[in-house]
């Protein structure tokens, strides 16, 4: 029905932050990812110095020095350190990627599902093309054909990225679009670019902004995924980058791929958790279950 | 008040001694043969066949029928807001001021909507946007028309609220639609439509969303706001009460026809078309006798991609004849200011 579900979006904006805490993993997927996203802005206060400095032995292993509470890996590099610098970096890309694929999806979405007719169909056609290619193949394909920069990988994310927002919001889109709200505006000679952003896209944005945060952990994983493959940029540590530094030693010192490898499972963990709780927050259509 | 016209019918002598009548003079909204057309897979269907309509400034016209007889798509033709595809306009003339709409160019459709024309929708909850306030809304449609900008839309706005009534405008500036009751939604539509002093407004069913009583509010506050202006309005609707209470004529529609057009006084009085006479029987009297039953109008609107070869409500007809099944009946003139597309009257 589609009365229900305008009012209720309106009282969910004030009932919100208790609707998201109602749901306790996406409560402590928030917390930890504001720890997560808290060191990584306080990463040059509490490692002043280089991270990627030689500070010890290498191959310490967690907790024998003090003075290197994670260890230190082959090169001797402290790792604790290594971990909240590549937070920053690991969270920046999958924001930025996130931020790239949703302006690309909202905006090729948002065309096709408001004029529909053959400008629907050459947008759903090219998103189904993007859908067929690998995405993994197809993102270290740009990154090799670009160059491995920071902004390169994270335009790569973000072009394979885009698909499912767009479709999200062609849905919605559509869906607004015969509404009796968007014919008063037209009634009222309001214009199609007019009647796209200011009535139909914050209608259409709850879900969109769900799917965005799961974006942002698949982005996360993509990143990973690229630097251990020795594809990253070269003068960030992620901690993609620092699992794949370490998996010539993973026989021996094995911690130095497992603890950048928790921190990206907990970090992409919490993402998803957070999205569940954005969509039971913004979803009317669950929020009484 | 001017005499009413009326325009371009099927009987050209008529319609000379029409223009007679009107002379040079330009009507608000003088609408001329517009046919309207849905093109679907099972066919052309003519939604809007031939309906001419003219409405002087400061007078009501009534545009009457059952559901699925092509008032709201003859309103949307007229604003050119028709859903297309299926419906496209495929003749006839909209003049608004003096200048034909059907020609002219969505651009420039653009800035007359709103402008020199304002709509009314029939739910006013669903007809607002549900995640702007009342004033971002009134205010989006005066900066749309380039007639004010932010700070003194919002002073504006203001105005129109309490114009139309609002209680407690300055407060109501700020709610959302879902805080607002229909009645207070449709007086923000009201003020949406009325904000750049259109000269023509159509209200499509305008008050059958709402309660008896804050029906009567909102019929009152679109007479006064009319007289005020001397806006031209088209008035659609299917509930008799309130044609009698609004209208200074009506024009019944049937099957995407204009089957009679009246003054109400006449139209009340006398009604000569069957379908007319059905619909007034169809109304029920307060003090009647209870055990007299409500009369109907036996059938349904007919589909129409299945309209019968004559007469389009020969089948539901009480005095139909041989001749209505074979031959659609044009419009007459049986009284000076009125019309009627029937064989039976004139006959006894």
């Amino acid at each position: 029905m589609a009365l229900p579900r305008a009012s209720t979006f309106q009282l969910s904006r004030f009932e919100f932050p208790a609707r998201f805490a109602r749901n306790r993993g996406a409560l402590v997927g928030a917390v930890l990812i504001f720890l997560v996203a808290l060191t990584a802005v306080l990463a040059p206060l509490l490692f002043p110095t280089d991270p990627l400095r030689i500070v010890g032995a290498p191959e310490l292993w967690p907790g024998e020095d003090p003075d290197f509470p994670l260890g230190t890996d082959s090169l001797g590099r402290d790792i604790l350190a290594m971990i909240v610098h590549g937070a920053r970096a690991t969270l920046l890309i999958g924001l930025c990627a996130s931020a790239v694929a949703t302006l690309i999806g909202v905006t090729i979405g948002a065309i096709a599902g408001y004029f529909g007719g053959w400008v629907d169909e050459i947008a759903m056609r090219a998103a189904e093309l993007f859908q067929t290619i690998p995405n993994l193949i197809f993102v270290l394909t740009i990154v090799v054909i670009l160059g491995s920069t920071l902004g390169n990988i994270v335009i790569a994310i973000g072009i394979v990225s885009w698909t499912s927002i767009a479709r999200m919001t062609r849905a919605e889109f559509l869906a607004l679009r015969d509404r009796e709200f968007v014919q008063a505006c037209r009634a009222m000679g309001m214009g199609d670019g007019g009647i796209i952003l200011g009535e139909i896209l914050p209608n259409a944005l709850p879900p969109v902004i769900v799917l965005s945060s799961l974006v942002v952990a698949g982005a996360i994983l993509f990143e990973s995924a690229v630097s251990f493959l020795g594809l990253g940029d070269p003068n960030v540590a992620s901690w993609g980058r620092l699992v794949g530094d370490g998996r010539q030693l993973i026989r021996s010192s094995w911690y130095i791929c497992a603890i950048p490898g928790v921190a990206i499972m907990v970090t992409v963990l919490c993402l998803n958790l957070i999205g569940d709780g954005l969509n039971d927050a913004l979803n009317p259509k669950l929020r009484d279950r | 008040m001017l005499l009413p016209s009326f325009a371009g019918e099927e009987n050209e002598s008529v319609a000379r001694s029409d223009d007679e009548i009107r002379g040079a003079m330009t009507l608000p909204l003088d609408v001329t043969d517009l046919s309207t057309t849905l093109f679907t897979r099972r066919g052309e269907m003519k939604a809007v066949d031939r309906l001419s309509l003219a409405v002087d400034a400061g007078e009501t016209v009534a545009l009457v029928g059952e559901s699925g007889c092509g008032k709201s798509l003859s309103a949307l033709s007229i604003m050119r807001l028709l859903p297309d595809p299926p419906a496209r306009i495929v003749g006839g003339s909209v003049a608004l001021n003096g200048r034909d709409l059907v020609a002219l160019p969505e651009e420039a459709m653009l800035a007359i909507r709103g402008k020199e024309i304002g709509m009314i929708f029939q739910d006013p909850m669903s007809s607002l946007n549900p995640v702007a306030t009342v004033e971002k809304q009134i205010a989006e449609v005066l900066m749309a028309h380039g007639e004010l900008g932010r700070g003194q839309a919002r002073a504006r706005a203001h105005e129109l609220l309490e114009l139309v009534g609002m209680p407690d405008a300055a407060r109501r500036l700020d709610a959302y639609p879902h805080q607002l009751s229909g009645g207070m939604c449709q007086r923000v539509m009201i003020a949406m439509a009325i904000a750049c002093s259109p000269s023509v407004l159509i209200a499509d069913e305008p008050t059958t969303a709402l309660d008896v009583t804050v029906q009567a509010q909102v019929l009152a506050l679109l007479k006064r706001l009319q007289a005020d202006a001397g806006m031209a309005m088209i008035f659609i609707t299917h509930d008799l009460g309130v044609v009698a209470e609004t209208a200074d004529r009506v024009v019944v529609m049937y099957a995407g026809r204009k089957v009679e057009e009246a003054s109400v006084d006449a139209l009340f009085e006398t009604p000569l078309h069957p379908y007319t006479v059905g619909l007034i029987g169809a109304t029920p009297v307060p003090g009647a006798a209870r055990a007299e039953r409500l009369a109907d109008i036996p059938g349904m609107v007919p589909p129409l991609n299945a309209l019968p070869q004559g007469c389009a409500f020969a089948p539901r007809c009480t005095r139909v004849m041989e001749r209505c099944r074979h031959e659609r009946p044009a419009l007459t003139r049986p009284a000076p200011d009125r019309l009627v597309a029937c064989f039976a009257v004139g006959q006894g």
